[in-house]
C-alpha cells in the first residue's frame, strides 16, 4: 500500500505517485482499443451462455458443467479466456506501454522528466495491472449475470464438481478467489510483456513475442518426452483456475502456479526495472 | 547516476531470483535426510503390520505414479503411464470419502454409514447403494495402499527374501522401508518390492515395484499427503445436488456373470506363478467387450510357438499371451515362461 501511503504525503518535491498513477490510469483506461477489447470480452461470457442453452446436450469438462449451473459460467469463462484472450489485453497495454511510447517517441519525454525512473516503471506496471484486472473482472461479473440469467443456476446454488451444492454467497467467494488467480497469472504474463517492451519500439513485436511464446510454451507442455520441462511453463498452471469448483477447494495446483507467476513476475519486473533505469534517454 | 545504477543492478537481482526460485518450484519435494529409527526385525515389522490397529479419523492423498507401459485403455486413465491422485477420508468408524479427481471433472464415492453414494460429474450422475451396517466400505484395492502391501507380503514371503532396508520419509512421517527380493531361482521380471511402513501407527504408507533393468519404479502407489485426527463430519454425507440424475445400482453387477466362467488354472508358485484364464467366446469378445470390457484385439504382438499362436502383451512388470483359441496367461515373468506354462 505504499501507493497510498505516497499518494498523501503533503511535503514532495517531485509529482506525487498519486497522481502520476491517476494519470496512467486515465490515459490506459481511455484508450478506444482498451475499451473496445472490454466490450468484447464481455461478450464472451454471453456467446458461452446463449451456446450452451441451445446446445441443451451435455458434453464433458467445464463447458459442459455449466449446463443448469449457471454459476460455473465465470469461472469457465476465465480459464477458457486466460489461454489466449485475456493475455492478448494484457499484451496490449505492455506494448503501449514502453514500446508504444518509444515508438511514437513520447518515451524520450518521460524519460527525462523530472520524475524517477523507478516510479516510471511503478507507474507503467500499475497501468498494465489495471488493465488486468479490469478485463478479468469483466469477464467474472458478467459471467456471472449471464450464467445466472441466461443459463439459471441450480436454485441460485453452485453445484461443484465434487457434486455438493454451495450457497449463493460461497459461490461468489469461489469465483472471486478465480478471479484473483487469474489476475496473478496475467500479471505474470504482463510483468513479461513489459520487461519485452522495454527492450524494443515496436509494439507489434510484444504482441508477437507474447502471444507467440504462450502459443510454444503450449506446445512444449504438451510433448510427453519434454514433461520435465513443464514445471518451468507459465501455462502448465492455467487449467488449476477449475479447481475453485472442487469441494473441498484443492489448493496444490492454484499454489504451485501462483508461486511460479510470482517467479515470472520478479523476472519480468526485474529486467524491466534494470532496463528503464540503465537505458538512455 | 551511481545509485540508478545500483537499482539496475538490485533490479537484475531480482529477475535473477526469480530465475532460481522458479528452479527451485521445478525440483521435487523429493526425500530428505532418512530418519533415524530403532532398528527392527522384518518379522516383527511384518507382524506389527497385520495386527496394527485401525488408524482412526484420517484424510489422505494418494498418489498413484505409473510406468509399467500398459497400452492406453479407453475410459481407465489410471491404467496408462502417468502420474494420478485420489482424496481419502475416513471417519475412522467405517464412513468415508473418495474423490478422484480428473482433468476437468470429478468422481466422488461417499460411504454415509448406510448409503453408497457414486457422483460422475461428467455426466451429473449419482448411483446410490444401500449397504448393510456389517459391511466394510467398498475399497479399491490398488488405491489402498494398506490392503495392496498386506497382500504382497503374505503371497511372496515363501519365495522371497525379506528384510527391513533402512528408512525413508513418507507423506512427512518416518517409515521402515520393507523389501522383498526375490529368490534367485526365481524366473520372474520383478527386482524387488519396496513397502514403506508408518514407525508409530505401522500403517503401511507407500508400495514400490521395481522391474529388472530400469532404476525408477515401473508402479508406486502411496501416500504424498497424510493426517490423522477428527475430519469434519460433513464429509461423510452426501446430498444429491439439484439437476443430478439418480439410480439404484443393481444388486451386484458381478455376480450375475461370473460363475458362467471357470475358475483359471494357476501354474507355477511365488514370484513366477502364471495364470491361465479362459475368454468369453471369441465373437462376443469381437462385438467391443460384452460387458463393458475393453477390446484388447488390436494390441500385442503375434507370436506362436507348440502352444499355438497368440498375442504377446508386454508391460514393465508383467507379459500376457492372448492365444486364438480363447486363452489367457499372465504372470510377472518372461515371455518364455509364459509359453512354458503354455504348453503344459
Amino acid at each position: 500500500m505504499t501507493l497510498v501511503e505516497s499518494a498523501t504525503t503533503p511535503h514532495r518535491r517531485s509529482a506525487p505517485m498519486g497522481r502520476l498513477l491517476g494519470a496512467e490510469l486515465r490515459w490506459v483506461l481511455r484508450r478506444p482499443r482498451t475499451l473496445v477489447m472490454l466490450g468484447l470480452f464481455a461478450l464472451v461470457p454471453i456467446l458461452i451462455a446463449v451456446g450452451v442453452v441451445v446446445a441443451d446436450r451435455s458434453g464433458g469438462g467445464l463447458i459442459g458443467a455449466i449446463a443448469g449451473n449457471g454459476l460455473v459460467l465465470p469461472v469457465a469463462a476465465m480459464t477458457l479466456m486466460l489461454a489466449l484472450l485475456l493475455p492478448l489485453a494484457v499484451a496490449m497495454a505492455a506494448a503501449d506501454a514502453i514500446a508504444g511510447e518509444a515508438a511514437h517517441g513520447t518515451l524520450r519525454g518521460l524519460l527525462l522528466a523530472p520524475v524517477g525512473r523507478g516510479r516510471l516503471v511503478v507507474m507503467k506496471a500499475f497501468g498494465v495491472l489495471v488493465v488486468a484486472v479490469v478485463a478479468t473482472l469483466v469477464v467474472a461479473v458478467v459471467g456471472v449475470i449471464a450464467g445466472l440469467v441466461v443459463v439459471g443456476g441450480a436454485d441460485g446454488t453452485l453445484v461443484t464438481l465434487s457434486g455438493t451444492t454451495l450457497g449463493l454467497g460461497e459461490a461468489m467467494g469461489r469465483v472471486g478467489i478465480a478471479a484473483l488467480w487469474t489476475v496473478g497469472q496475467l500479471a505474470a504474463v504482463g510483468a513479461v510483456a513489459l520487461a519485452i517492451s522495454a527492450f524494443t519500439e515496436h509494439p507489434l513485436v510484444v504482441l508477437a513475442s507474447v502471444l507467440g511464446g504462450l502459443i510454444v510454451f503450449g506446445v512444449l507442455g504438451a510433448i510427453p518426452a519434454l514433461d520435465w520441462l513443464q514445471p518451468y511453463l507459465l501455462t502448465t498452471g492455467f487449467s488449476a483456475g477449475a479447481d475453485v469448483l472442487r469441494d473441498p477447494t484443492t489448493w496444490g495446483e492454484l499454489g504451485s502456479s501462483t508461486l511460479r507467476a510470482l517467479c515470472y513476475m520478479a523476472i519480468g519486473g526485474g529486467i524491466t526495472t534494470s532496463r528503464m533505469l540503465t537505458r538512455d534517454a | 547516476m551511481a545509485s540508478r545504477r545500483g537499482w539496475a543492478r538490485v533490479g537484475m537481482g531480482v529477475a535473477v531470483a526469480g530465475a532460481v526460485g522458479l528452479g527451485l518450484l521445478a525440483v521435487p519435494a523429493g526425500a530428505g535426510a532418512a530418519p533415524e529409527l530403532p532398528p527392527v526385525s522384518a518379522e516383527d515389522l511384518v507382524t506389527s503390520v497385520v495386527e496394527a490397529k485401525d488408524p482412526g479419523p484420517l484424510h489422505a492423498t494418494v498418489t498413484l505414479d505409473n510406468a509399467l507401459g500398459l497400452p492406453a485403455i479407453p475410459g481407465v486413465p489410471q491404467a496408462a503411464n502417468g502420474t494420478s491422485t485420489a482424496q481419502v477420508w475416513s471417519d475412522g468408524a467405517g464412513k468415508g470419502r473418495l474423490s478422484v479427481p480428473s482433468g476437468q471433472g470429478e468422481k466422488t464415492i461417499v460411504d454415509d454409514g448406510t448409503t453408497v453414494w457414486a457422483w460422475d460429474s461428467a455426466d451429473k450422475t449419482v448411483t446410490k447403494k444401500a449397504v448393510g451396517t456389517e459391511q466394510k466400505p467398498p475399497q479399491a484395492d490398488v488405491t489402498d495402499p494398506a490392503a495392496a502391501a498386506q497382500k504382497a507380503v503374505a503371497d511372496l514371503r515363501a519365495t522371497s527374501t525379506v528384510a527391513v532396508d533402512g528408512t525413508a520419509e513418507v507423506a512427512g512421517r518416518p517409515a521402515y522401508e520393507l523389501v522383498l527380493r526375490p529368490l534367485p531361482t526365481e524366473r520372474t521380471l520383478l527386482r524387488e518390492v519396496r513397502v514403506a511402513v508408518d514407525s508409530e501407527k505401522r500403517l503401511p504408507l507407500r508400495l514400490t515395484v521395481l522391474a529388472n533393468g530400469s532404476s525408477d519404479p515401473a508402479l508406486q502407489v502411496g501416500f504424498t499427503e497424510l493426517e490423522f485426527g477428527a475430519q469434519d463430519p460433513g464429509m461423510f454425507t452426501f446430498t444429491p445436488p439439484p439437476g443430478a440424475t439418480v439410480t439404484e445400482a443393481p444388486d451386484r453387477p458381478g455376480d450375475a456373470q461370473k460363475p458362467q466362467r471357470p475358475e483359471p488354472k494357476v501354474v507355477g508358485d511365488g514370484w513366477d506363478t502364471v495364470v491361465i484364464a479362459t475368454m468369453p467366446p471369441a465373437d462376443a469378445q469381437q462385438q467391443g467387450g460384452r460387458d463393458g470390457a475393453p477390446d484388447l484385439s488390436s494390441i500385442g504382438k503375434e507370436v506362436s510357438g507348440p502352444w499355438g499362436s497368440g498375442r504377446e502383451i508386454d508391460t514393465a512388470v508383467a507379459t500376457a499371451i492372448i492365444t486364438s483359441d480363447g486363452r489367457v496367461a499372465a504372470g510377472a515373468v518372461p515371455a518364455q515362461v509364459l509359453t512354458e506354462a503354455l504348453s503344459q
